[in-house]
């Protein structure tokens, strides 16, 4: 696959239309390289730029199981490890989220509690 | 999946694009596949003055674009390959614009000298029967500009956008020229001057038709 499919493919880790960006959250989570990576989807490393470009798997049913087996027959790969990753990747986007969400709910609390310290000081 | 080294044929164009708009996830896939590596090298042989690295980027952009937004193509009007050229040479043009108003270096037109390769390339997009725009300055003013090897002023600039737009009126150069306070005919005069000073460049390039 040319170099220059490999660099749009990184251009678009960060972009959650792609394959990419589902690609990159496991591999990072998960401490993999692409050679891990090719070998759990069983295809050489050099399909994993083009995968990466596919649109990401609706989540909805019956959906993502439609779009899983369209991906996995397309690219020859193992539709039930393409299945987990994208699953894992979620998973652990929703907990990044509530996370974020958690410690934006604690800073909002400390600035009132500090608010309201502010003004019983001037009291 | 297989590398495609040709372009594909009109069936098989109109193929993957019912495929991009039904939602197919592997049609951006094939898209990105089989027409960067094209688009990027006929922005560059087309463009031999900009760095190939600013045509790769407009190519990257033009199919983004296209998987983003794929309903911005009528298949009616073109070919997929030519939307993607044309969309393409707009994002190169957009991108040397602001490269150009950013540039440090300001040299006046008449102390620089035209390249060859910006002959070949003026004439080379000119011959191109894939570009449905009629005048060359309309399909990539910045491209000349940029292959033309000289930064203009900021002031001729701006005459040769009015140029390109048919702007007639004195007024309107003598106003980006910085000259409305001399008296009319001294504006004609300059106005003149330096209208045909980017004309005759140009004419000698054989990008400029009146």
């Amino acid at each position: 696959m040319s170099d220059r499919i490999d660099a749009l493919a990184r251009r678009v880790v960060n972009d959650p239309h792609f394959l990419a960006s589902v690609l990159w959250v496991y591999a990072r989570s998960e401490g993999v390289d692409d050679e891990d990576l090719a070998g759990m989807l069983g295809c050489p490393v050099s399909t994993l730029a083009p995968l990466a470009l596919c649109r990401r798997p609706r989540p909805e049913p019956p959906f993502f199981q439609q779009d899983v087996e369209r991906i996995a027959q397309h690219f020859g790969i193992r539709p039930e490890t393409l299945a987990e990753i994208v699953r894992r990747a979620d998973a652990l986007a929703a907990l990044q989220r509530g996370a974020e969400g958690d410690r934006g709910f604690l800073m909002a609390a400390r600035d009132a509690t500090e608010e309201v310290n502010h003004e019983e000081n001037r009291t | 999946m297989s590398e495609r080294s040709g372009a594909l044929s009109r069936s098989e164009e109109l193929d993957l694009y019912a495929r991009l708009i039904e939602g197919d996830p592997t049609a951006p896939s094939d898209l990105a596949v089989t027409y960067l590596d094209r688009l990027t090298e006929w922005l560059i042989r087309h463009n031999p003055g900009v760095d190939p690295h600013d045509c790769a980027t407009a190519a990257e952009d033009a199919i983004l674009a296209l998987i983003k937004n794929p309903r911005s193509y009528k298949s009616e009007r073109q070919t997929l390959e030519v939307y993607l050229r044309i969309s393409a040479l707009g994002d190169l043009r957009n991108r040397l614009r602001s490269e150009q108003r950013y540039r440090e270096r300001r040299v006046p037109l008449d102390v620089v000298e035209l390249s060859p390769d910006a002959r070949k390339y003026l004439w080379d997009v000119v011959g191109d029967p894939a570009l449905i725009v009629e005048k060359l300055e309309d399909v990539d003013l910045a491209t000349i500009r940029a292959n033309l090897q000289v930064a203009l002023t900021e002031e001729e600039n701006r005459v040769l956008e009015l140029m390109t737009q048919g702007e007639r009126r004195t007024e309107a150069y003598a106003a980006v020229l910085g000259i409305t306070h001399r008296p009319v005919s001294e504006q004609r005069r300059v106005v003149k001057r330096v209208k045909d000073r980017i004309k005759k460049r140009l004419e000698r390039a054989g990008g400029w038709s009146e």
